[in-house]
Formats: structure tokens, C-alpha cells, sequence
């Protein structure tokens, strides 16, 4: 079996997908049915623990007419710590997305591939980002630098025009097939996308 | 972080340059650098090449410094990648590109991740530019060198 990610293994799957959903965005007050969407938690197991969280002083409950929402509190003295572990763990894919946010328009797909998508990550591993468009090396390495810091592991981008990607996975070489088929933390696009461009239907 | 910081913690030592190690280092980036034009050899060896390119400049700049890397000490690719702002001035734009050139191949060389045509490309486009930042910073700054 493999290890699960070290927020998971500390505090229980439901319970870091909910804390980091809210805690890495503070500004979101979210209702009991998105976080159950963005966490893959039954509602009612999400109510236990909504309740609970709220009773330690980490969340705000929020009742508006009907709609209950919940909200990180900021306040709450432990904050910075816990959205600290969970930028550094879970929230991996959170920063990296932001940071390749401004480049979106010249980006066709971005993922993280290796031990840390396969949640198989030491604290020594680094974070390997496959990038596939028409940015350059260059554009991407400078977006990604500043999450180095904030993920505190060093960040390492492979660049790829799609039809370079499509091609070495049509010649069956060895890196591009076990990215293909290897585990994902999805930045930019899904699966399904991949699978299209690893056709060699035209783009 | 300053040159005489890094003195002190032994990631440099002091040194006495001279014209012809200069000279010397300058025509083996030169060719490093025509070498890694060549697309008849494979990405790895052209961005192998031009990385080496970009280290002999780092020297260059380095030792007309007054410095040079202590090699005893792990890291000193890092180091010299490090200096390029105290020494040639190197925008932090421009040094975070070449310290992602650099995990980039210590990747390649340890993990046998393949080398992909954009970082090739880039690796060459970074070594061409640093060597014109480097002749005219000599020019400037160390025209007994050249």
C-alpha cells in the first residue's frame, strides 16, 4: 500500500480536504453541498465534521435566511500554521495553479506528475509540473519561481509543445508514456483532455 | 547575500586572475556555445553544451572578481549560478531561469529524465545572452582581460 500524503495521514482525508478548501481561501464562505462537491465527502459526514470545527474556533458558521455557509476564521489562533501545512501539502496544486494562472492563455494542459501526484512524496521530493503549449521554458520557469518558497520544495517545469508530447507518446517513449499514464494532480484541463491530445487527431 | 559573505562561509575562495584564463575560458564558452548549435547531436548533449557555456561565463565573471568557487564544497554549480547577480548584475528575472536550467539538468543527470527541445532552446537563447552580458561587462569593468 502506499503511503497516504502527509496531510491525510495527519488529519484523515475528509477532514484536510475540508480544511484546506476553506483555509487556503479564506475569502470563500462555502455551503455544506459545494464543499461536499470539492472534497468528494458524503454531506453527512461532512456535517459532523463542519460542526466540529466550527466548536474548536477554526471555522465560521454563517446562517443566511436558510442557506448555512462556512468560512475559515482567520482569527482563530492557530491559523497561519494549519493553512501553512496545507499549502505545503494538499494545497500544492492550489499555488501552482495561481501561479501559472497568467500564463493560462498560452497554456493548453498543465499537471503534476511523479511521486508527488502519486501522493508518494518525502519532504525531499520535488514538485515535477509538465506544462504543454506554446509558453516557453523561460515564461514558466519565471511564474513557478516564487511557489518554491511558499511550497517549500523545489518546483521543476518540463515544457512541451502538444504535438512534441503527442509524438513522443505515439513513438511509445519511455518518459512521455509514464507521464501519460502515471498519476496527475490536474492544474489546467483533465483526463479526458490528455487523452484527445495523445490522438493524433489534429489540435 | 554579498561575494565576501559567501568568502566567509567557504563557498568561494579568494583569487588572482590572470588574462589568460580569461581568454582562455571565453573561447571554450564561445565554442561550448557553437557546439550546442549543432542539431545532428541529441537535446541532451546540446543542453548539456550550453549549460556548460553558461557556467564557464559564471567563471569568467567570478574570477575577474577576484574569486573562485571552493569545488571541495558541495553545490558549487548553485554557487555559481548564485553570483550572477553580484557579479554581472543579473536580473532576478533572469537568474531564476537559469537555476531552473540547472535543477532541470541535475534531473537529467540523476534521474535520466529526457532533456525536452524548450529547455534546449532556452538553455542556448540564456548561455548567447549571458556571453554578450559578459564580453561587455569585461569591456567595461575588466578591460585588462580581454
Amino acid at each position: 500500500m502506499s503511503p497516504p500524503s502527509l496531510a491525510t495521514h495527519l488529519l484523515g482525508g475528509t477532514r484536510s480536504a475540508v480544511l484546506a478548501a476553506l483555509l487556503l481561501h479564506p475569502e470563500a464562505a462555502l455551503h455544506v453541498r459545494e464543499l461536499a462537491r470539492v472534497t468528494g465527502a458524503s454531506p453527512g459526514s461532512l456535517h459532523r465534521e463542519l460542526r466540529a470545527l466550527t466548536a474548536l474556533g477554526l471555522l465560521l458558521r454563517q446562517e443566511n435566511g436558510r442557506q448555512v455557509n462556512y468560512q475559515a476564521n482567520t482569527a482563530c489562533p492557530v491559523f497561519e500554521e494549519l493553512a501553512g501545512l496545507l499549502r505545503k501539502t494538499v494545497g500544492v496544486a492550489d499555488v501552482l495553479r495561481a501561479a501559472l494562472m497568467p500564463l493560462a492563455d498560452d497554456i493548453d494542459l498543465a499537471f503534476v506528475y511523479g511521486s508527488v501526484a502519486a501522493g508518494q512524496e518525502s519532504t525531499r521530493s520535488d514538485v515535477d509540473v509538465m506544462v504543454l503549449g506554446r509558453a516557453g521554458f523561460g515564461v514558466v520557469a519565471q511564474a513557478l519561481a516564487p511557489t518554491h518558497g511558499m511550497v517549500q520544495r523545489e518546483v521543476n517545469p518540463t515544457v512541451m509543445k502538444p504535438a512534441d508530447f503527442r509524438r513522443k507518446c505515439k513513438a511509445g517513449e519511455g518518459f512521455a508514456l509514464n507521464v501519460l499514464r502515471g498519476p496527475k494532480l490536474w492544474l489546467i484541463g483533465n483526463d479526458d483532455d490528455l487523452a484527445e491530445l495523445a490522438q493524433d487527431r489534429p489540435a | 547575500m554579498t561575494l565576501q559573505n559567501l568568502l566567509k562561509i567557504g563557498r568561494l575562495k579568494p583569487h588572482a586572475p590572470t588574462t589568460q584564463e580569461i581568454r582562455r575560458l571565453l573561447a571554450a564558452a564561445e565554442r561550448n556555445l557553437v557546439d550546442a548549435r549543432a542539431e545532428i547531436i541529441s537535446d541532451e548533449t546540446r543542453f548539456d553544451a550550453a549549460y556548460k557555456a553558461i557556467m564557464q561565463l559564471a567563471l569568467i565573471a567570478m574570477l575577474a572578481s577576484g574569486y573562485r568557487p571552493s569545488t571541495s564544497e558541495p553545490g558549487h554549480h548553485q554557487t555559481m549560478i548564485q553570483s550572477l547577480p553580484l557579479t554581472l548584475g543579473l536580473p532576478n528575472a533572469t537568474w531564476v531561469v537559469l537555476d531552473a536550467l540547472r535543477r532541470k539538468r541535475n534531473v537529467n543527470d540523476y534521474q535520466g529524465d529526457p532533456i525536452e527541445p524548450e529547455a534546449v532552446g532556452e538553455c542556448i537563447e540564456q548561455a548567447t545572452s549571458l556571453l554578450a552580458t559578459t564580453r561587455r561587462w569585461l569591456a567595461e569593468q575588466h578591460p585588462e582581460y580581454l
